[in-house]
């Protein structure tokens, strides 16, 4: 049984070479060991402290996340809210303040539960996850990450260190919604992202949707290509057909398999119609649970 | 006496809970004190046929492991004597207590819970009320008929308490209607949930034994653990340290003596302190749910001519203080209307759940929300506003209520009044909003209570209670009557309380009693400090006592304010010879006549001593593609009696509005069908959050009531927990198009009942 608190990244990274598990705000891992859902690993070595790990970087590509950047952070980042708004969306609608302020976004996208609130907007906006080992680092897709609830495709000894994130197209806007039945400590009964670009006459250019807990690991929707050049309307309404199509939702104490293929549904669409707002310009504040729909305030 | 003008003082121990410097039963740390954890049954319904803890015992730091075998054979129950400390020889709900373990620490604790061996054959799940009345269904307690239970109550195999109300020719009365009106309404289970799951600390000097419990009944608990442990009150102490919430779940006795128990067993102290899931599982303490089959017969001129409830409540397993859910249930079941004739037939049933008890207003906020909801369905056959049908239906001052109770001067009517203004009734609302408005009551409850009040030498006072907290803040109220009796400021009175051997008997923080009752008794015994400080006074003043005015800290005679003496001056000569001291009880108000009604199980729920009245009216926001309800505003009128520390008593209404909130819309308990809880965790059971709280309008409809506790008092902490969710259904069923028949009514519910066709008064 150890603790180790990595001061560098090396420490940190000789650690998980060792057998120790990483932990970073802890919302995750300890809350789950509390409940009974896994032990509590043996070993474990916290990133929290590691300098540059918790930074957010404006590249020629676009940004770069620390895996270590709080949802606190990202909710509040002027570039992110703006630029990159589906992650502020779902980094918003985490837990309550407390939470924000500890939880992390590797945190969130390394635990790989298909219900997280940053994984489809990621997925729209094409991130990419660099994974770090003593041996060196690997740029993975998010597809290629997560494998199954709760599993990763990164090895025991790599440790996520970065979000990187492409800049978008010119006028283009993204969105993430969830359903959920109160306003804070809620997790998503289902969820949708969307990545709108528009073509200069108004209409979709391109459009890529993303959904979560309606899968094993957030789905991303095939089949939107055809749907270019359409309307907004009329794009909104066929992913959402889509995407309560393609979703393989459970029955579970939170909602029928059902219901969620229903709302999921409706989730998309209020994610497109969101996304082509922000995409003409519009600004809506984040999260757009609060401003558009079921979570608005009146 | 000089009575303070409208104090809006702030609780006395608001600065310790929100520093943390509060110390909570679980912070207790005694020497050499043990942990205790409990064995469960795990099933619903199983006879034991093998326990063996020997493999436990025998693990190194285990103190102690103890069976029904280790404590005497006692059956209790407050109204049916269904239940032993632990289980004998049937376990009949998940958690129920087959053995405990204290141990050195809380691993070794698991450790030797995991080595008990307990083996059973399973016996049929009883998981449905309605289903158990049946004839031929399997009985949960087959010796039921030889239990001990209180006099009154009406059992028959698995029914545990049978209570009806009648008046009148309910035949006769259908057959004068122009509309008779059906509906059938389902309420689930749902939990008080505290934030501080119960912990309980015991500790054994000699023969006697202290017990620091999170109870908010601190002589019931007491009495508890000398029945079943066979020992006299004078040798239990119970002492309540902070208490972290309660609503109900911490009445009555709970592990107090399994505690006492392992603690004599092991000799050292132990503790036992509540996992969030323990806290959903284990308690005898849930909202009970309920099945509801209304009819009401109306003219087309509005006036109700009868009405038939039959209410099926589920009890789960052993009958706690839930034996008069069956009573109270039918009042709310008639609810507060002039009905001629009327019929109430209500059973409270054995199921292999968790057993039903006491929280926050038992069996009021469902039943209103279901008689309301049925109300308006009333109101709209005959083409009649709601509000204007309450109006006309509603008892008033010198009606009739439905038991046959004839009521002195009660607010309903200007509630009604007051919700609808302040919630803006009638106005012009977006197409996806409405407001609907619910009337709802709750009874004073009137009982011994007693207290102690003195004065020291420096002029300090204090007020020793057997009065509880549980966060309703109504203890610190008792301040300010003792300072108004004897002239002295609220702020110059420290209160001890919560501790069974210093104080005298009150019945805890229950029943929304401890201002009308122990307020009465602390206004007796300031009132005896007041007569001594008037004696002393006159003779240094040389006047007579009944010209001496105690005001502002000082003694002066009436009339001339500048031969005065101060309080302070008079406690120091008291101090040096009659000592001041005052001791008051004081006679609790009688329970009511009831006139023309019969009722059957009556345990005397049907008379209200001091009625308390409400109306809530609530504006929501449907969300048509997902059923998702968003509570938009709440105004709550309320008929509480003379309201006497203002500040208090809008965080209590506001407090129950977001507990409505919760019973409406997210808070309930689904069971799979082998007996157990689906949700016993707070992600699934989901309470309101601060980021839910909608603004609210509060108003207090301040009446002279007749027969009340101090200044005209009723009780406060139930009464506005009962009509939120049904106000909620109101506005939701305009929106929908008919009302959503379950409760809670989950989004989903909401959006099932938009989407079902034709779906006519079948539970969703
Ligand atoms: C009250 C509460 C409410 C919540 N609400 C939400 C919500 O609304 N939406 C939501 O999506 N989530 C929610 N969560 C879950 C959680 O807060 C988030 O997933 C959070 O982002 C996890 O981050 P963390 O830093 O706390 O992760 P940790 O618990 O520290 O780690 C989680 C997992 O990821 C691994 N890990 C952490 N960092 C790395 C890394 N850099 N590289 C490799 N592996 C790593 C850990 O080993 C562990 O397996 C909630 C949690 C709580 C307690």
């Amino acid at each position: 049984m150890s603790f180790t608190i990595a001061r560098t990244l090396d420490e940190a990274l000789a650690a998980l070479a060792a057998g120790a598990r990483p932990i970073a705000g802890g919302t995750d891992l300890v809350v789950g060991a509390r409940h009974g859902k896994a032990p509590l690993p043996a070993d474990l070595v916290a990133i929290d402290r590691i300098p540059g790990l918790a930074e957010v970087t404006v590249t020629a590509a676009g940004i770069t996340i620390g895996a270590a950047v709080s949802h606190h952070t990202l909710e509040g980042h002027p570039l992110i809210a703006s630029t990159y708004s589906a992650l502020a969306d779902g980094s918003a609608l985490v837990g309550s303040p407390a939470t924000r302020h500890v939880g992390t976004l590797g945190g969130n996208i390394m635990n790989a539960s298909p219900a997280m609130d940053t994984g489809a907007g990621l997925t729209v906006l094409g991130a990419e996850v660099e994974l770090r080992a003593q041996a060196g680092s690997r740029r993975v897709t998010l597809a290629d990450l997560w494998t199954a609830p709760g599993r990763t495709s990164a090895r025991p000894d790599e440790l996520c260190v970065a979000v990187h994130v492409p800049t978008p197209a010119p006028r283009s806007g993204s969105a993430y919604l969830r359903l959920e039945y109160r306003r804070a400590m809620e997790i998503a009964v289902v969820g949708a992202a969307a990545a709108v670009t528009l073509a200069p006459d108004g209409s979709v250019a391109a459009v890529r949707v993303a959904l979560s807990a309606v899968a094993p690991t957030i789905l991303s929707l095939g089949g939107l290509e055809t749907l270019a050049g359409g309307s907004v309307n009329d794009v909104a309404a066929a992913v959402a057909a889509a995407a309560s199509q393609q979703a393989t939702p459970i029955s579970d104490v939170r909602a029928t398999d059902h219901y969620r293929r229903h709302t999921v549904g409706v989730m998309a669409r209020r994610a497109v119609a969101a996304a082509a707002r922000r995409a003409a310009g519009e600004t809506i504040a984040i999260p757009v649970n609060r401003s558009i729909g079921i979570g608005a305030a009146s | 006496m000089t009575v303070t003008e409208t104090p809006r003082f702030v609780r006395a121990d608001g600065p310790d809970k929100v520093t943390g410097s509060g110390r909570y039963t679980a912070d207790l740390s005694l020497t050499g004190m043990l942990t205790a954890k409990f064995k469960y049954a795990g099933v619903a319904h199983g006879r034991i046929t093998k326990l063996d803890t020997s493999a436990a015992k025998a693990i190194p730091g285990v103190f102690a492991v103890l069976t029904q075998a280790d404590v005497p054979n006692v059956r209790f129950g407050p109204f049916v004597q269904d239940r032993t400390l632990f289980a004998d020889g049937v376990v009949r709900f998940e958690a129920e207590i087959v053995a405990a373990v204290a141990a050195i620490d809380a691993a070794t604790a698991q450790r030797a819970v995991d080595a008990i061996v307990v083996e059973y054959e399973l016996l049929p799940v009883v998981n449905d009320a309605e289903a158990a009345l049946a004839p031929d269904a399997p009985l949960v307690h087959p010796d039921w008929s030889s239990y001990g239970a209180a006099r009154p109550m009406v059992r028959n195999r698995n029914d545990a308490s049978f209570a009806s109300i009648a008046k009148g020719d309910v035949e006769a009365g259908m057959a004068q209607a122009d509309h008779v009106v059906r509906s059938r309404y389902v309420a689930d289970g749902c939990h008080a949930a505290p934030i501080e799951p119960r912990a309980i600390v015991a500790q054994w000097e000699g023969d006697k034994v202290t017990i620091w419990s999170s109870t908010q009944v601190p002589f019931d608990a007491r009495a508890g653990v000398c029945e079943t442990l066979e020992l006299p009150a004078n040798r239990v102490r119970i002492i309540v340290p902070h208490l972290g919430g309660g609503f109900g779940g911490k009445c009555g006795f709970h592990q107090e003596a399994h505690v006492a128990a392992l603690a004599r067993a092991a000799r050292r102290p132990v503790r036992l302190v509540f996992s969030r899931r323990e806290e959903f599982l284990a308690p005898d303490k849930r909202r009970e749910g309920i099945t509801y089959e209304f009819e009401t017969g109306v003219r087309n001129d509005g006036t109700i001519t009868a009405r038939r409830v039959k209410m099926v409540l589920d009890n789960g397993a052993y009958t706690s203080d839930a034996g008069f859910f069956s009573q109270i249930g039918a009042m709310h079941g008639l609810g507060p209307y002039r009905i001629p004739n009327l019929l109430a037939e209500a059973h409270l049933v054995y199921t292999n759940h968790q057993p039903s008890g006491s929280v926050r207003a038992p069996t009021a906020p469902q039943s209103c929300w279901a008689l309301e909801s049925h109300t308006d369905e009333v109101a709209r056959a005959i083409g009649i506003d709601p509000v204007e049908f309450r109006r006309r239906n509603a008892v008033d001052t010198g009606a009739e209520g439905p038991s046959g109770q004839l009521y002195g001067e009660i607010g309903v009517q200007q509630c009604i009044a007051e919700a609808a203004r302040l919630a803006g009734y009638g106005q012009t609302l977006p197409a996806d909003e409405a407001i609907g408005l619910a009337i709802g009551w709750w009874p004073s409850f009137s009982v011994p209570s007693g207290a102690y009040v003195k004065i020291d030498g420096d002029g300090s006072g204090q007020i020793i209670t057997g009065a509880q907290e549980c966060g309703t803040g109504s203890v610190m109220t008792l301040r300010q009557l003792a300072a108004d009796e004897v002239g002295l400021r609220a702020e110059d009175f420290q209160l001890v309380y919560q501790d069974t051997s210093v104080a005298p008997y009150d019945m805890g923080a229950t029943g929304s009693q401890t201002l009308f009752n122990n307020g009465r008794a602390v206004v007796a015994a300031a009132a005896q400090v007041a007569e001594q400080l008037r004696q002393l006074a006159a003779n240094r003043l040389e006047a007579d006592p009944a010209d001496i005015v105690l005001a502002d800290g000082r003694a002066h005679v009436a009339g001339t304010p500048d031969r005065s003496v101060t309080i302070a001056k008079l406690a120091a000569i008291a101090a040096g010879g009659e000592l001041l001291i005052g001791h008051g009880s004081g006679a609790p108000p009688e329970a009511p006549a009831l006139v023309g009604s019969t009722c059957v199980g009556n345990v005397g729920m049907a008379a209200w001593v001091a009625p308390q009245f409400s109306c809530h009216a609530v504006r929501v926001k449907l969300d048509r593609d997902t059923g998702v309800v968003r509570v938009l505003h709440v105004a709550a009128a309320h008929d509480s009696g003379t309201i006497i520390n203002p500040l208090a008593a809008e965080g209590q209404v506001q407090g129950a509005v977001i507990m409505g909130i919760g019973q409406a819309l997210t808070e309930g308990t689904t069971y799979d069908d082998a007996g157990h809880q689906r949700n016993a965790a707070l992600l699934e059971y989901k309470l309101q959050t601060c980021a839910d709280v909608p603004p609210m309008a509060v108003h207090f409809v301040q009446i002279n009531t007749p027969n009340a506790g101090p200044r005209g008092a009723k009780g406060l902490a139930e009464a506005p927990n009962v009509a939120t969710a049904a106000a909620i259904s109101n506005a939701l069923a305009q929106l929908v198009g008919q009302p959503v028949r379950q409760l809670p009514m989950t989004a989903e519910r909401v959006w099932n009942a938009m989407n079902a066709t034709g779906a006519q008064g079948g539970a969703a």
